[in-house]
């Protein structure tokens, strides 16, 4: 990893940025923008310009410029806290801003350097890269310091925004020390604080952004208003991936407001003065597509395509330890499932929406994106646009999930912005956002294991098939897709022989990484199973993985925490039973505890006891929200959602159909056991999500006597 | 046809289509933009008002249906937003992402003021129309517990 610090190319990043549109953003003119303007130009001027991602003002406003995007997980607090804490700052004079994607802002996490929030990065792998970043800020600040007071700079401190001599009780404040530091280079390192120092990293600072959102304050990009803006609704195909055909622009100018219809890709957009009236406007347009070949595809094409994909002699090997085939032979006892999950959609509750601006040969983009570079590639590659001329502001965002990785029609805003001639907010309704899939893809697995006569297990071969998410994210062209392997390939535990190998049967549903992404329904997958196998061992689920794991003391820990806490073996109210899971992905290790009974033929959770080992903590309070969140998005998705296919579409885009778990279903009892183990920082936002879902089918297939095989529960209960 | 909207204790007449629903006459006309689109069906709670202090989804009602009563939106909650449940919210660090939140805390402010110490089955009856994605129903329901003095 290396993030360009040399303070010269960094004052060149920052230079485009502010030099190429010294044009001054317009405030949006709502009433409720006042108190929190969401878009400022960055500091100018280049007074206190510190690094990439720190610039302090005369008064001592510290802005952060923070690489992620803030979707309520709360990693802009916790860059805030980690530079507060280094520099000596006081959190709450530092403000936060999404930069316009540059060298600093882009992390290489194996697929190339690029601005981007997932694959629960954000704390983990901008924490060093900030923390030093605030060190040589704060020895540049003390050097300052020590200057004007003819004092050596060991004898300084930084603390509490200002520099401080202890022995003289003189004091100089942040804001008078930054435009003298920023003149002069920054020191090449700076040694961290040691952990006595640290006030805020590990215990944690309310959250910057939750004031806001309690009085409608935070502006979302669908609520952003520009100067003259015009709204176009996007009337796209509801089969899949279907070209228009044609469109007849009078049926919906005929509805008032609506100013113009412009063909874009895949679709119509509806142009009017309101987003009412281009959402009325887009229901009455008259429009018809091309026909796919996917035009009578149903559910059932789908899983059937899976299960062919199963049964095919041959899969692309992504691992293969021992002789499995060998072992099932010798098995004196073969266990053997089918497992399967659908599609899904991430459904984030603000649906998706861009908002550009041209003048002349500069183009604005605000956008609710998780994936800053990838979504200019694409205006780039699809408009021509130089990429020079292009300012992307990142907007606060109602949900992510994964769903705001996926750049949805950004070109066609632009062709919309050229043909009116305004400033344009394209969107489209939750129909849409639910209807165009570009979720989680349904998958099936067979696993089948190997027992010798004391129970004990000599083989696993798990075979997955489905849609490949990468050939349809990024244009994958292997056999192997990564994604659907995930956590199987690299799990801990030893079970003799192993073998994992994939089928690809690609459904005509777009697909994308939905938060967690393979480890969600591998996770499933083998956790369920390997109930099944303790069961026909005549082992107790946790004893079996303690079993499988007995080589791996930091595993353990986390199953043995769980299980611990949970009570696990301890006796329960009469009608309820719990389940047990444990899988490890982002490099966090998470074990869950679910405590079930049947209410009405639906299962009830009514306690869950999380034990996660992510290395070591930012924010505690953060984690258990993330956590939380984590399990009762799992939940959702094991009771009942589910993308019913017919016809080529989506037949349930609504929330009356895509059935997302409401708070009268909600446990309310999440325990969270964050393990600190001192390794590696692992990731947050997606680990809790993987081991629910099996540990609550595992507990209401104990309750009703039979194997939940089939995501969500209410269709595998009928 | 002009039609008259009382929002937060302030009258206005305004240009619109009687038929366009509340939501986007708050949106639009009158830039009060915490108020959500979440579904435009009545299903999600984003959207939520206090009409005459009930709870009701913004996106299905016509604003000639609301002549004569009060508007409360999230931004007239409370004139320095520290309404006991705004209060309550942030000492529980309750939102996520905090799109569904406005319809959340108003949904609850109709809560207690027709149940001011709602049990846990009156907070399901209150609360359940409105969708979380990010999956806060917990710290919702220690939120209002809390605002309502009968938190643990
Ligand atoms: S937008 Fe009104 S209930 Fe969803
Ligand atoms: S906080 Fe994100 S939808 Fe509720």
């Amino acid at each position: 990893m290396t993030i360009a610090l040399e303070r010269r190319s960094l004052l060149r990043a920052a230079g485009a940025l502010v030099l190429g549109f010294a044009v001054p953003l317009p405030a949006p003119r709502h009433a409720a923008a006042q108190a929190n303007p969401p878009v400022r130009p960055p500091m100018t001027g280049g007074a206190g310009t510190l690094t990439a991602y720190l610039a302090i003002a005369p008064d001592g406003a510290i802005t952060l410029y923070s690489p992620t995007t803030e979707m309520g997980q709360g990693t802009w607090t916790g860059h805030v806290a980690i530079v507060a804490d280094e520099l000596g700052a006081d959190p709450g004079r530092i403000a936060v801003e999404n930069p316009h994607p540059a060298a600093p802002y882009r992390r290489d996490v194996g697929a190339g350097p690029a601005m981007g929030s997932g694959g629960s990065w954000g704390v983990r792998y901008w924490y060093q890269p900030l923390r030093e970043a605030a060190a040589r800020a704060r020895v540049a600040l003390v050097g300052v310091a020590a200057e004007r007071l003819g004092v050596p700079a060991a004898e300084l401190r930084a603390e509490d925004h200002h520099v401080v001599h202890a022995a003289s009780g003189r004091r100089l404040a942040f804001g008078d020390l930054a435009a003298a530091a920023a003149q002069r280079p920054l020191p090449e390192s700076a040694a961290l604080r040691p952990a006595a120092e640290l006030k805020l990293i590990g215990r944690g600072l309310p959250r910057i952004d939750i004031p806001a959102k309690t009085h409608g304050g935070t502006i979302y990009s669908i609520d952003l208003k520009l100067p003259g803006m015009v709204y176009a609704y996007a009337r796209v195909s509801p089969v899949f991936r279907a070209e228009l055909d044609r469109f007849d622009a009078a049926s919906a100018k005929a509805v008032p407001g609506v100013l113009d219809v412009v063909a874009i890709p895949g679709g119509a957009a509806v142009v009017a003065t309101s987003m009412w009236a281009a959402m009325r406007g887009g229901r009455a347009l008259d429009i018809a597509w091309k026909p796919t070949p996917h035009d009578t595809t149903t559910s059932a094409d789908i899983t059937a395509a899976m299960k062919d994909g199963l049964a095919q002699p041959q899969g692309a090997v992504s691992r293969n330890d021992g002789d499995v085939d060998a072992a099932l032979r010798a098995a004196s006892r073969v266990v053997e499932a089918d497992y399967e999950v659908p599609f899904l959609s991430h459904t984030p509750l603000e649906p998706w929406n861009i908002n550009v601006r041209i003048d002349g040969d500069r183009l604005e983009i605000w956008a609710p994106t998780q994936n800053q570079d990838r979504l200019l590639n694409r205006v780039v590659r699809e408009t021509g646009w130089d990429r020079e001329k292009i300012r992307l502001h990142t907007m606060l965002q109602g949900g992510g999930f994964g769903r705001r990785l996926y750049e949805d029609i950004p070109s066609a805003a632009v062709i919309v912005a050229r043909a009116v001639g305004r400033p344009v907010k394209m969107f489209w309704t939750r129909e849409d956002e639910i209807g165009q899939g570009w979720g989680r893809p349904a998958q099936m697995a067979r696993l089948r294991a190997a027992l010798d006569a004391q129970g004990k297990v000599t083989g696993l071969w798990v075979r997955t098939a489905g849609t490949s998410m990468n050939r349809d994210f990024n244009n994958f062209q292997g056999d192997l897709d990564a994604s659907s392997v995930q956590t199987l390939n690299d799990t801990r535990y030893r079970t003799g022989a192993y073998r994992v190998d994939y089928v690809r049967r690609q459904a005509p549903v777009p697909s994308m990484p939905w938060r967690s992404v393979g480890a969600t329904q591998n996770g499933f997958f083998m956790e369920s199973f390997l109930d099944e196998v303790a069961q026909a061992a005549g082992k107790d689920p946790v004893a079996l993985r303690r079993e499988l794991l007995a080589h791996d003391p930091r595993a353990l820990r986390v199953v043995n925490t769980a299980a611990e806490k949970a009570g696990w073996g301890t006796p329960l109210p009469a009608g309820r039973a719990r389940g047990f899971a444990f899988v490890e992905s982002y490099g966090s290790l998470c074990a869950q505890v679910a405590e079930v009974s049947m209410e009405n033929g639906r299962p009830r959770v009514h306690r869950v006891v999380v034990a996660l080992d992510c290395g070591s903590q930012v924010l505690p309070d953060g984690v258990r929200s993330q956590v939380e969140g984590g399990v009762i998005q799992g939940i959702s998705t094991a009771m009942g959602e589910k993308l019913e296919i017919a016809e080529g579409r989506v037949q349930n885009a609504n929330f009356d159909g895509y059935h997302v778990l409401r708070t009268d279903e909600a446990p309310t009892l999440i325990e969270t056991h964050v393990i600190e183990s001192g390794e590696r920082m692992g990731g947050v936002g997606e680990p809790p999500v993987p081991p629910i879902t099996p540990a609550l089918a595992n507990a209401v297939s104990a309750l009703v006597g039979r194997r939940i095989r089939k995501l969500p529960i209410a269709d595998a209960l009928g | 046809m002009p039609v008259n909207l009382t929002v937060n204790g302030r009258r206005h007449t305004l240009d619109i289509d009687p038929e366009m629903p509340l939501l986007w006459a708050l949106r639009e006309a009158l830039d009060l933009t915490g108020t959500k689109y979440g579904c435009g069906i009545a299903q999600c709670g984003a959207c939520t008002v206090l009409v005459d202090g009930t709870a009701i989804r913004s996106c299905v009602t016509p604003v000639s249906a609301l002549d004569g009563q009060e508007v409360t939106t999230i931004e007239g909650l409370h004139p320095e937003n520290r309404h006991v449940l705004q209060q309550a919210w942030i000492e529980e660090q309750v939102p996520q992402c905090g799109y569904c939140q406005s319809g959340q805390i108003l949904a609850a402010a109709a809560l207690l003021t027709a149940i001011p110490k709602p049990t846990d089955a009156d907070i399901d009856s209150a609360m359940v129309g409105n969708l979380c994605r990010c999956g806060t129903y917990p710290r919702i329901r220690a939120a209002i517990k809390r605002a309502a003095g009968t938190g643990a």
